[in-house]
This record gives structure tokens, sequence and C-alpha cells, in this order.
């Protein structure tokens, strides 16, 4: 019998995100080991879009992760919240812009610009191609390393932005849309050698066709399971996306999973799906009301 | 007739627009552009200019050239403006002129000094919508405008982060304010200040309650209540907050009420337009401004808007960081 991973979705109920965050721990067995001492946590920060769009991880999300640490291990850890350089994004300005460097100074925490950090060098093969890539010290050496990514729409034939595809802001290289062109095998390169321990995903706001928000907590171990249910609540086929197939291919994760919590639909039904399909009967539909 | 040479010092966002239509007016041609970007120059040569140069210092040295386009950012203007100054070029300098109205003051003085001509770059002036509305004013169709209430609401320069255009990377100047001399309001409130003073007259009193959603040293949104000689109440909303757009005029008078909104046309509309006169209705001020500053040049007329008006939007935004109303 094959062993699948769990995938927690949870509904936040009255903005408490603590309680759903922890309710979504709770739902795939998870518990903060008492040894941990050092945690990275990788929020998405993509260019200076703010939360309110979707795009962005919600800096209040995590200062109420950062409270459950805390109030689980009840000692001191040191949490870094690290990002990287882009090619169109100075990671300075978009801690400060997004509302992080408050957060920092509020929990005590550190801001990590990993393209400032020192690295080691790591060459790793996906399929027949070979990547060299420099990998972030602090993230090597972190006991815990927690992803909280956001669910996206995305070009450059990937689809879907979620779990694996947030490690690629990982990657302390700045002039990213280098790997435009192999993008799926990047996004399995650096999941292959920077292996996260844990993806809490911020579903609060979800940008599809346009932000919404959708209440979401969903948590899981297997980022190959957890960017499988995000794309099922996108209106995707996960079997289909390229990058998903090749990652499980790789051994990260497999795309099948065990859901636990509110069922998948209640989300997926309240995603702001691009249904070219739908829109075109609703407005038929609407057509048809007006001639009545 | 004699051609005016023009040459553009600046290729980003804003001296591109300038490049594209300035390709495009009458009696001119545009004899050299000068930017540190080696890539800017190279499609600047691809779309025909001849004489590129990484240097402006070293552009101001061609006879042939006339007048100068100056889309630089905000702090180098005055030093860019004395040097073409001194080798006697015309200038259009972009908006905001400088970064304080002390700067702004040793530009005119510069300007004087010279004998050489000066135009702000104001294209709202030259925006059919926003020039009809002008005309409704004073013939009197709205009667006496007590309220106008002015929108300029956008990314600013992080307009890239509409969700429509892939991100572009914002250049570092723009994060500092002793660089930009301010943000929105300086940024964007110019543009609404010159045309209201425009429509009403001078300004009597200002005062701003400034918003700073995105942490920064500098406002990302303002509200400005003004006053203006001829008793005309302006409530002025400037931010970079909105990922789209958003420039709008309302003004109600006496008699009646307007609103007037520059926004692009649909896509078929803006292929047609292109098609007709080479230019989207949504830039066609852009031009006109640089038809006219050349006109100017060429009937040696003094252009409007002056480098007057430029000092005089300022002392005004000036006037609005200093009376600042706390609301909590």
């Amino acid at each position: 019998m094959i062993d699948l991973s769990l995938v927690s979705l949870v509904k936040i109920k009255n903005s408490n995100i603590k309680s759903a965050i922890k309710e979504s721990l709770g739902l795939i067995d998870y518990k903060f080991s008492k040894d941990i001492r050092n945690i990275v946590i990788k929020p998405n920060l993509c260019y200076y879009w703010d939360y309110s769009t979707g795009q962005t991880t919600n800096p209040r999300f995590i200062a109420e992760l950062i409270e459950l640490i805390n109030e689980s291990l009840s000692k001191h850890v040191n949490i870094s919240i690290v990002e990287s350089d882009a090619s169109a994004m100075i990671c300075k300005y978009a801690f400060r812009m997004l509302g992080y460097e408050k957060l920092a100074e509020k929990y005590n925490v550190k801001l990590v610009n990993l393209s400032k950090e020192s690295c080691n060098p790591v060459q790793v093969t996906v399929g027949e191609k070979v990547f060299r890539f420099m990998v972030p010290k602090i993230i090597l050496e972190a006991d815990l390393k927690i992803n909280v990514p956001k669910i996206k729409y995305t070009m450059r034939g990937i689809e879907l932005t979620c779990a694996l595809k947030n490690i690629y802001g990982c990657n302390p290289y700045p002039k990213k849309f280098k790997y435009h062109g192999i993008l799926a095998e990047t996004i399995v390169a650096l999941n292959k050698i920077m292996r996260f321990d844990l993806c809490i995903i911020d579903g609060y706001i979800v940008s599809g066709i346009h932000p919404r928000k959708l209440g979401l907590v969903m948590a899981g171990q297997d980022p190959v399971a957890i960017d499988a249910a995000a794309a099922e609540i996108a209106g995707l086929n996960p079997k289909k996306i390229k990058y998903l197939q090749l990652a499980e291919k790789e051994g990260i994760g497999r795309i099948s999973y065990i859901p636990r919590g509110v069922p998948i639909n209640y989300f997926k039904s309240r995603y702001p799906r691009k249904d070219f399909k739908k829109k075109l009967m609703g407005k038929a539909y609407a057509a048809l009301l007006l001639t009545d | 007739m004699k051609k005016i040479g023009l040459g553009i010092i600046g290729l980003g966002y804003v001296g591109q627009i300038h490049l594209r239509h300035a390709q495009k007016i009458a009696n001119a041609h545009v004899i050299a552009v000068a930017d540190l970007s080696k890539k800017a120059l190279k499609k600047a040569r691809n779309n025909g200019i001849k004489n590129t140069f990484i240097s402006y210092e070293e552009m101001l040295k061609l006879p042939e050239l006339d007048a100068v386009i100056i889309a630089l950012p905000t702090h180098l203007h005055l030093k860019c403006v004395r040097d073409a100054a001194e080798a006697g070029k015309h200038i259009f300098l972009e908006k905001p002129m400088a970064r304080n109205a002390q700067e702004a003051k040793e530009i005119l003085s510069i300007v004087q000094k010279n004998n050489i001509k000066l135009m702000m770059g104001y294209p709202l002036r030259f925006n059919q919508q926003f020039q009809t509305l002008k005309k409704k004013i004073y013939d009197g169709t709205l009667g006496d405008i007590e309220i106008a209430i002015a929108n300029y609401i956008s990314s600013g320069p992080f307009f890239h982060r509409a969700e429509a255009h892939a991100p572009m990377p914002v250049p570092e100047w723009w994060f500092n304010k002793e660089l930009t001399g301010g943000g929105a309001l300086i940024d964007l409130g110019s543009h609404i200040i010159n045309l209201l003073r425009w429509y009403f007259g001078e300004i009597t009193d200002i005062k701003s309650h400034l918003g700073y959603r995105f942490n920064m040293p500098f406002e990302d949104k303002a509200t400005c209540l003004t006053k203006f000689q001829n008793d005309t109440t302006a409530i002025i909303n400037v931010g970079w907050f909105l990922q789209g757009y958003q420039l709008k005029i309302e003004l109600i008078g006496t008699v009646n009420h307007t609103t007037v909104q520059h926004k692009p046309s649909n896509p078929i509309s803006t292929v047609i337009q292109m098609l007709a006169t080479g230019t989207s209705q949504f830039y066609h001020a852009h031009k006109a401004e640089l038809q006219y500053f050349v006109n100017c040049l060429i009937k040696n007329k003094k252009p409007t808007p002056t480098g007057e008006d430029g000092l005089k939007d300022l002392e005004t935004i000036e006037k609005a960081y200093k009376n600042q109303i706390n609301i909590d």
C-alpha cells in the first residue's frame, strides 16, 4: 500500500487566522518539535504588490504563525523570514513596502535577503538537465523550514504558482528571468535541493482572475500534494500540469493525497476561476433574461 | 522652413514616450539622444536615431541641436538645465520642475540669464477633453464653479504592478525622497495643481492629509483641500496605491455639473487611432505639447506652461506639505 500525504483545508472563521492555522496543523497531525532552534519562513513576496491583491503573503498571516510557534514551543527560537532579490524586485524595499519590517520589529524576528547571504554551491539533476545553484546556508542549516505561499495563476507555461514555485524565490541569483525558458525543470531542481518541512498556504485572499477573500488555510508536508490540491481549487487538472508531473517523477512528492477538513469543493466553487465556458454561458443566460 | 533640431536627455519611461512622439511632429527632427543605458541607446538607434550618447554633455556640443527635452530623474534637473542653457539650447523640461522651490528658482534664473526658452511638460493642458472643460468653465455653461474634485490615482513609479504587465524594475532613485523631493503629491499632484491653476487662477490656500500605506518615507496618498482666488474650492486626491489608473475631474457649478475622465480607449479604437494619426488618443497630448513647443521656437514665442508655472506649482506643493491636517 502506498502512503499518501495529508492535506488539510480549513476555513478562517471570524478573521481568526491563528486558530485556522492551528486547526490545519492538527488535521495533518503536525506538532512543532521541542528541539527546534532555528526556523526559516519563506513567504511569497512578488514585486511590490501588497497582500490585498492576493499576490503576496499577508504579513498578518505570518505574524499569527509566529505567535502560534512561540506559544507551541514556549521558548525563544530564532525565526528568519527569507526572500531574495528578483529581476524586478529589490528585496529590502519589498520587505519595507509590504509591511514585513514592521512585523520583524514587533516580533523580534530577522528579515533575510537571501541574495546577500553566504551560500554553498550545489549541483542537481532533473531528467537529463544539470543545474548548479548557490544555496543559502541559512536554509541548509535551519531546523525547520516553513513555506507560506499563495495560490495564483501564472503565465510562462506553468499555469499555477503555489508551494513548489515559492521555493524559486529561495534562489539567491537575482536575474531569475534567465530560467523562464526552463521554469518547470528549475522549480523541480530547487525543490530537490531545498526541501521544506511544512507548507501552510495563505489563502485568506487569493488571486485568480481577480483577488477574492477565500478565507482558506491549507497545510501539508508534501509540496506536490499541496500544489495538486491548489490546482484543483483553481479549476485546473493537477495531472496535466507539467511541473507537478516532473516533481512527482523526481520523488519530491505525490499528486494524489488525502484531504482533511472542509471539502475541497467549498473553496473550488468560490475561487475566481478561469472558466471561459461558464462565463460565456452566464452571458448567454443574462441575454436570454433580458430578452424575456 | 528650418527644422528644429531636437535632442532627448534621458530615455526612461517618459523619455521613451517623448522620443516616440518627437519623431512624428512637424518641423522638427530628433538629432540625438543621451542615456546611461546602452540598451536604451541601441533601441533608439534601431528606431532611426543616428547620434547616441552616454554623456549628455557631449551631446550638447552638437551645433545642429536647437533644443533638448529633459526627461531625467528630478534631482538631475538643475544641473542638466544649467548645462543645456549654457550651451544655448532651448529646454522642454519634464515635471516636476525640481525637487523644491529653491531649485526651481535657480532654474528660472539660469534660463533668464542665458536667454533661452523653457517649457514645462504638463500634457494635461494639451489633452482635448481637459481643453474642452476649460472652454466650458469660461463660456459659463456650468455657472460659477463652486467645487472641483480631482482624482489622479495610479501605481505611480510602481506602475508595472498592474497584473496585465510583466513586472519591470523600478529605478532605485524613486525610493529615495532626497532625490525625488516627495511622493505622490509632487509626482501626480503637480499635474493636477497645474491644471486647476490653468482653470481657476492662483491658489490662495492649501491643506493636505498624507497617507503612508507602503511604509516609505514619502507619501503614497494625499488629499488636499484647496482654495483658489476665484473662490472655487477643490479637493485633490492623488495616490500610488491603485493597480489601475484613474484620472478624473468633476466640476460642480451653480448651473450644471460635469465629469471628465481620461482613460485609454478600447483596443479596437486604439488601433484605428494609431492607423489614422500614428498616435493613440491616450497619448495625443504628449505629441501635441511637443508640437506646440517646436512651433513656439519657430515663431520665437514664449511657450506655456512656463518655468514660472513650474515654480508656482512647487511652491503650492511645499505649502501643502507644510500645512498638514491630521485626522485620527
